[in-house]
């Protein structure tokens, strides 16, 4: 299916791509029909895509066996809600870079398993990518837990891994592996820190704060910092601040039942609460909450699911982290507008209700990116050029801008997390102040 | 100890949306020897059509009611059927209704997509509201469920044990061949419980749609509270499924407050295992159908 509309779109590209060359004039047809290769990339890097785009130089068809990048997603399974928007993403990229031209002048393939949300499914399916399919490129699957399985057959064979939203930072010392998720290496210092400037910003210091925080690895290190080490995280960074954390409560992944927790937050009263929870976690803590009539006076949360949030009464002012929203500055790139309305209508056709790019689908676009540019910046697929390219040049990406590795950072770059919050029924970066949405500014505590 | 009187009191209306989602099971796992894991996809496919329906007309989900328990009476039907028709004994019907759990789980996720899906509180008026009595609260979506829960329990129970269709069910459940020579027909009863079975699940679907967020992936979660609710319980009986709920419910409610949220699965696993001990026919035998 995903094939077939591949290649109507490739259809559709070639004859507008024909139209075109037959009505422009003998220059730009040559170019058109010039053989893809080597060459093309050097002119790639020569110059930009905005200036060919400007110049209204079509690109050539890409020719030649197809790049195939292989990749598995949790297309079933508990982590299918999200990953279904990096399939939507990836397919997106997959389609726009065919029809710019291809990879390298060749067309692109993305070979997509099933990893059925399972991280010994996606070690599985990376090993027969790499082994059996003999795919050119792999690109990283969702979930950390999928990731950091993945990443391990990666290395093994050598293979340039990027990836988008792999959580346990520290965990990764793969020296080709290239994470799009802007945390930095310490978010468990970091993230927090900015959510308690953005509170503060507002003029009003929490005095008592309360954690509860999902079992899950990922919001654990967020939480409480990385195991057997004393680096702490969000609870010791507000203790730091002089925050009287008044309640610590750790839940299951697989939690049925939120009123316990609800009960022991409305018994703790704090300031500020700090939800270190995935997907609809705060949505149903907050309903369990307004069940019994008890409304924090400000509230953050890690990893939201974004739309079912917005539809949960009680959720205006509730804070999380972001990459990138639909508005100004953000949006202040037209290229980035472009694609975010492709994305935006590959995630309405998939099915998804929220279908703006925040984090999940701006990391994803980028750890594309990083494929694209280490195979062109190299001139070639071969693994370590395409790797050190990536070390020593960095990325210039759509959403995050330009990115510099650091190797003695394990590759990872500074935190560039914003802080939005939900207010009047949308999501808005309102901090730091140059990111913010116009006319808007941290609401601390909630109306 | 308000905190702890809540929790217990919490623990015990959400034991009856426990034991809701497990009477279904129960019964035909009871009385007609099926181990229906298709069961759980019941549940979540009915609170997707509450939800479906909740948002494209605008309606009260609790309406909806009279929508998906005749519809799923009939699919439940029509499943035992297919079932009879197989000739499918207990261990068989694991594995089949555990496909059948799968395709739906599959379809649910294609038709509605993997995404978090939740009834808008324009539309779910039961959203985040509750009675308050004095200090203590009875959040809606639970409430009304553990009274359902009630309703169907204690009529089910007098069902199995008062009328003669009861009588037939117990009778197919204990000896199918000896109910056929007093005149029983055991297709025509299984067909009947099947149905009524696999609408109390979709009833159980409503209230999951009213209380919480769907996701496709939300029946798996339900697989460590239904289990130990049916077996606590006992086999085929209603009322011991109801104070199997409650109990779960209760307990794994005061251990979240006393112990963290984290020692509630353990709580309700030590309860199951000792039951598994020391009453393996369920703690309440008395009215079993099995």
């Amino acid at each position: 299916m995903k094939r077939n509309r591949s290649w109507r779109l490739l259809a559709v590209f070639s004859v507008l791509a024909l139209v075109v060359a037959a009505c422009g004039d003998g220059d730009e047809g040559g170019d058109t029909t010039a053989p893809p290769g080597t060459e093309a990339t050097d002119d790639t890097e020569a110059t930009d895509d905005t200036e060919a785009t400007d110049d209204t130089e079509a690109p050539s068809e890409p020719t030649g066996d197809p790049i195939r990048i292989g990749g598995s997603l949790a297309l079933t399974g508990f982590l299918s809600a999200t990953a279904v928007i990096h399939e939507a993403v990836g397919n997106v990229f997959v389609d726009r870079i065919n029809e710019q031209g291809g990879l390298l002048g060749r067309p692109v393939e993305w070979v997509l398993l099933d990893d059925e949300s399972v991280p010994e499914n996606s070690a599985a399916a990376y090993e027969r990518l790499i082994t059996e399919d003999e795919v050119d490129l792999v690109i990283g699957p969702y979930g950390t837990g999928n990731i950091t399985s993945a990443m391990a057959v990666a290395e093994r064979y050598g293979y340039v891994f990027p990836h988008h939203t792999a959580s346990l930072t520290y965990a990764y010392n793969y020296q080709c592996h290239f994470s799009s998720w802007s945390t930095g290496l310490h978010p468990n210092i970091t993230n927090p820190n900015l959510v308690y400037d953005a509170v503060e910003s507002s003029g009003n210091t929490p005095e008592t704060i309360g954690f509860v925080i999902n079992e899950f690895p990922g919001t654990q290190f967020i939480a409480y910092g990385e195991p057997g080490t004393d680096e702490g995280g969000a609870v010791a960074q507000a203790e730091e601040r002089g925050y009287e954390v008044v309640l610590e409560v750790d839940f299951p992944t697989a939690i049925t039942d939120w009123a316990p927790i609800a009960e022991s937050v409305a018994d703790a009263d704090p300031d500020f609460l700090y939800i270190g929870g995935l997907g609809v976690n705060a949505s149903e803590l907050i309903n369990a909450m307004n069940a019994i009539d008890y409304s924090p006076r400000g509230m953050f949360t890690q990893w939201p699911a974004p739309g079912p949030l917005l539809q949960t009464d009680g959720a205006d002012g509730i804070m999380s982290v972001t990459i990138f929203e639909e508005h100004p500055p953000f949006t202040d790139d037209p290229e980035a507008v472009e694609v975010a309305a492709l994305i935006n209508d590959a995630l309405a056709d998939a099915g998804v209700p929220y279908t703006k790019v925040e984090t999940q689908a701006a990391a994803s676009w980028t750890a594309w990116e990083y494929l694209q540019q280490a195979a062109e910046g190299a001139g070639s697929l071969d693994q370590q050029e395409m790797c050190d390219y990536l070390v020593e040049n960095g990325a210039q990406t759509l959403f995050h801008g330009d990115i510099e590795f650091y190797p003695d950072e394990q590759n990872y770059f500074e935190d560039l997390s914003k802080v939005k919050q939900v207010q009047d029924g949308e999501w808005y970066v309102v901090y730091p102040e140059e990111f913010a949405a116009p006319d808007r500014g941290v609401v601390y505590p909630r109306g | 100890m308000d905190l702890l009187v809540q929790g217990i009191v919490t623990g015990v209306l959400i034991g009856g949306l426990y034991a809701l989602m497990s009477i279904g099971l129960s019964l035909s796992w009871g009385a007609l020897k099926i181990i229906n894991l298709a069961h759980f996809s019941f549940i979540l496919l009915s609170a997707y059509l509450v939800y479906q329906l909740a948002i494209s007309f605008s309606v009260n989900p609790l309406l909806l009611t009279l929508v998906v328990v005749p519809l799923f009476f009939v699919i439940g039907a029509l499943m035992q059927v297919l079932i009879h028709r197989a000739k499918l004994d207990e261990f068989k019907s694991l594995i089949v209704t555990f496909g059948l759990f799968i395709i739906l789980q599959s379809m649910i996720q294609t038709i509605w997509s993997a995404d978090f899906r939740r009834i808008g509180s324009e539309v779910n008026v039961f959203e985040g509201g509750s009675i308050r009595l004095g200090d203590i609260t009875l959040p809606y979506p639970v409430l009304l469920a553990f009274i359902a829960s009630v309703a169907i329990a204690v009529a089910m129970s007098l069902v199995l044990s008062r009328t003669y269709f009861g009588k037939a069910v117990r009778a197919v459940a204990q000896d199918a061949e000896m109910a056929r020579a007093f005149g029983i027909d055991p297709n025509r009863v299984a067909v009947l419980l099947s149905g009524v079975a696999t609408a109390i699940s979709a009833l159980a679907g409503v209230f999951i749609a009213i209380g919480q967020a769907l996701w496709p992936g939300l029946a798996v979660s339900w697989f460590g509270i239904v289990f130990p609710v049916v077996i606590l319980g006992g086999l085929g009986n209603t009322m011991g499924a109801l104070t199997a709920g409650v109990m779960v419910g209760v307990a794994a409610g005061v251990a979240s407050v006393v112990w963290g949220p984290i020692s509630a699965p353990l709580v309700t696993f030590v309860i199951l295992i000792a039951a598994l001990l020391f009453r393996p026919h369920g703690l309440i035998t008395a009215r079993s159908v099995a």
